[in-house]
């Protein structure tokens, strides 16, 4: 069975042959997940320290990790991350795309003119973060599961997080390493390639974004062409998380990630369809042949969290209700949630 | 003899000629009738002071007194930028850098500016082609100096000029295509006639308000920033030997440099002397190079006149002058006159004698 738990210290190791080297696919596709052994552990330490609620207010926010582990093998094969507060009490960078009218009446001239204005506004918002996951489960239930976990975790502790959340999507990478964003804006003030940046931007504090970042706003027509049409574009192989994303109710708006330029996604975090949909219910107290009776009889496919902090978990099963409101789910799922008959648990429909 | 006088009505068709000839480089000349003869009238109103002191615009007709023809033009603004709004780029520096990754960065950025509002420009300067060389130009462009110096309280302290930026044989301006024209859906002539016109509220209207970063620009348009066109270099010349240096400014459509001076610095300022003019009953050989001649003005705000005359004519006291110069510059014996040296050189002479 795929399972949703918190990460722990214990993961380190097969969190960084996903998070990888840099021949792996998975390696570009996330900014938020250290590659490096120490910032690893420090993200999981304080990942820990955020689900036991003992992070320091303002200063630490919140921030968690999770990882998709396969029960039967014990492997993990992807991870996921909230930060409840976007920027972790600092200022959080985007470019804001927004546009100006240049118009001459004497001339009969009305043009449109883009323009790229630095932004915090999305600090503070909740932010979906830190996500990868092997390549061979794209598109599969698990994928699913990893991702919609995070937004069952927010139901379930939902005065943790804000109002909105966002998701920064990667943006356009060549196949030869270039981004053409970054190349174009990023690389004259920082000067360093994206690679540098980006790993940077995972491991230290923010401030050499503030030191080194075009303090004013960039028009966007004297970006080279190539990275006019890289604007707001996803990186290919992010599009099923796109999709997904999508259908649980993000949309792009405004905000562009400053690095290459991929688009930043926004929804109302009541809003969220996963959360929308999610009903509290109660496992049903059946005998362990009934309940395997009714998950192999069918019953929907649903996503199962349950247990607060340190104690979520998530999983992916066949489930029937009851007519007494219960929720009939075969006995080993009560042991991937480590929960048991008349125990709380959070459901969704897949 | 070639004189400097205040531009006039009857200089409409010489001036139109000339303005037609000089092609597209002059900004502040188009050939338009209707705009010269207004250009002619404000310069009229201005020597007979009855405009706003800061509105002047004071024009200078080369006047070629055998044939009766004017053969050069040039001026000063006296104020740019009080009824108009005045743009140029600010070429300045950002710096970013991280002591924490070891990084600094230099980025030359373009600022747009109003700075030089309030500024006494020289501008217009034109000669037609047929009297180039023996010191005209140098005339032309001097005399302008003396009066600066003769009336500083209807001046700024500070003067400026701006020098036209590269641009090829089509008229074509690597600054223009790489920045301006992503702006303003036109041509480089187009804009820059328009510009000349007096529709410049076009610019404030269509011009990008925010710093322009010069990494984001092509090597072409980055290399012409703060240069000047192959024809305006000997201008160039001439404004750095009398001390103007460039300030920091562009022009915002082809780059092209500002260069200023305080007018108490300018070398012909700086080398100016002061004598009575004396009728001389001898004859004096005039027909002398340019590098021994000075040029000698005779003060007069409305009518204004400056011709050149050999350096040896100076006396401790006096300058001696035929009747003819006398008469060109409408003075009698006695009367004062200032004296720069039109070249470099003779500033030796002149304090040899002086």
């Amino acid at each position: 069975m795929w399972l949703v738990r918190p990460a722990l210290p214990s993961d380190v190791n097969q969190i960084l042959e996903i998070a990888g080297t840099v021949d792996s696919e998975t390696a570009r596709l996330s900014s938020t997940l250290p590659r490096q052994r120490e910032a690893l552990a420090e993200k999981i330490q304080h990942s820990q320290a955020s689900l036991a609620g003992t992070t320091s207010g303002d200063s630490q926010p919140p921030r968690m990790l999770f990882v998709l582990e396969d029960t039967a093998t014990g492997r993990i094969h992807g991870t996921a991350g909230i930060d409840a507060r976007a920027g972790n009490g600092q200022p959080f960078y985007n470019y804001r795309r927004d546009a100006l009218i240049h118009a001459s009446h004497e001339l009969g001239i009305s043009s449109r003119v883009d323009v790229l204005y630095p932004s915090h506004g999305l600090t503070d918002h909740t932010l979906l973060c830190s996500f990868s996951i092997t390549p061979e489960l794209r598109n599969t239930d698990a994928f699913e599961l990893l991702s919609r976990a995070r937004i069952l975790f927010m139901a379930g502790h939902r005065d943790w997080f804000t109002h909105r959340v966002a998701v920064e999507i990667q943006g356009v990478q060549l196949a030869d390493g270039k981004v053409p964003f970054w190349d174009s804006l990023g690389r004259h003030f920082f000067n360093m390639d994206f690679d540098t940046a980006d790993q940077h931007s995972g491991l230290l504090s923010k401030t050499f974004i503030a030191e080194l970042m075009p303090p004013n706003p960039v028009y966007v027509t004297l970006l080279s062409e190539s990275a006019q049409a890289a604007l707001g574009q996803p990186h290919e192989l992010t599009v099923s998380n796109l999709e997904l994303l999508q259908r649980e109710g993000f949309q792009a708006g405004c905000y562009l990630d400053i690095f290459d330029g991929g688009p930043v996604l926004e929804a109302r975090t009541d809003a969220l369809h996963t959360l929308v949909i999610s009903q509290p219910k109660t496992l049903h107290g059946a005998i362990e042949s009934e309940v395997e009776s009714a998950g192999e009889n069918g019953g929907d496919l649903c996503l199962i969290a349950a247990g607060e902090g340190a104690g979520f978990r998530c999983t992916l099963a066949k489930a029937a209700g009851t007519l007494e409101g219960t929720l009939k789910v075969p006995v080993k799922v009560w042991e991937v949630l480590e929960k048991t008959a008349g125990d709380e648990v959070r459901v969704a429909p897949c | 003899m070639l004189v400097i006088r205040p531009l006039q009505e009857t200089d409409l068709e010489d001036l139109y000629a000339m303005a037609q000839k000089a092609g597209k480089g002059l900004t502040t000349l188009p050939a338009d009738r209707d705009l010269l003869q207004r250009k002619i009238a404000h310069a009229q109103q201005t020597f007979n002071q009855r405009c706003a002191p800061e509105a002047g615009l004071y024009l200078f007709a080369l006047e070629d007194t055998e044939v009766g023809k004017a053969v050069g033009i040039s001026g000063i603004q006296a104020r740019v930028g009080l009824d108009e709004v005045f743009y140029n780029y600010r070429l300045s520096v950002t710096v970013n850098a991280s002591k924490e990754l070891g990084v600094h960065v230099r980025t030359p950025t373009l600022h747009l500016s109003n700075d030089m509002t309030d500024t006494s420009e020289i501008c217009s300067l034109l000669l037609s082609d047929d009297y180039h060389g023996g010191g005209n130009g140098l005339l032309l462009s001097r005399c302008r100096f003396m009066y600066l110096d003769e009336f500083r309280k209807h001046f700024s302290e500070k003067v400026f000029a701006e020098m036209r930026g590269v641009s090829d044989e089509q008229g074509l301006s690597p600054l223009w295509d790489a920045l301006g024209s992503k702006f303003f859906d036109m041509e480089f002539t187009q804009a820059d006639m328009l510009s000349g016109l007096g529709n410049k509220s076009f610019i404030a209207e269509l011009m990008p308000k925010y710093p322009i970063y010069l990494p984001m620009l092509p090597d072409s348009a980055r290399a012409v920033i703060g240069r000047v066109h192959g024809n305006t270099a000997p201008a160039l010349k001439m404004l750095q030997a009398e001390g103007f240096n460039f300030n920091g400014m562009v022009d915002i459509f082809d780059g092209g440099p500002v260069v200023e001076a305080f007018v108490n610095t300018i070398r012909t300022v700086r080398d100016s002397i002061n004598r009575h003019a004396m009728i001389a009953k001898k004859t004096i050989n005039l027909d002398v190079p340019a590098s021994e001649r000075v040029m000698v003005s005779n003060r007069s705000f409305r009518n204004y006149r400056v011709t050149t005359v050999p350096a040896s004519c100076i006396s401790t006291d006096t300058v001696s002058l035929p009747p003819a110069v006398a008469e060109a510059l409408q003075i009698e014996s006695g009367d004062p006159v200032r004296l720069a040296p039109l070249k470099e050189r003779p500033k030796a002479a002149v304090h040899a004698l002086g």
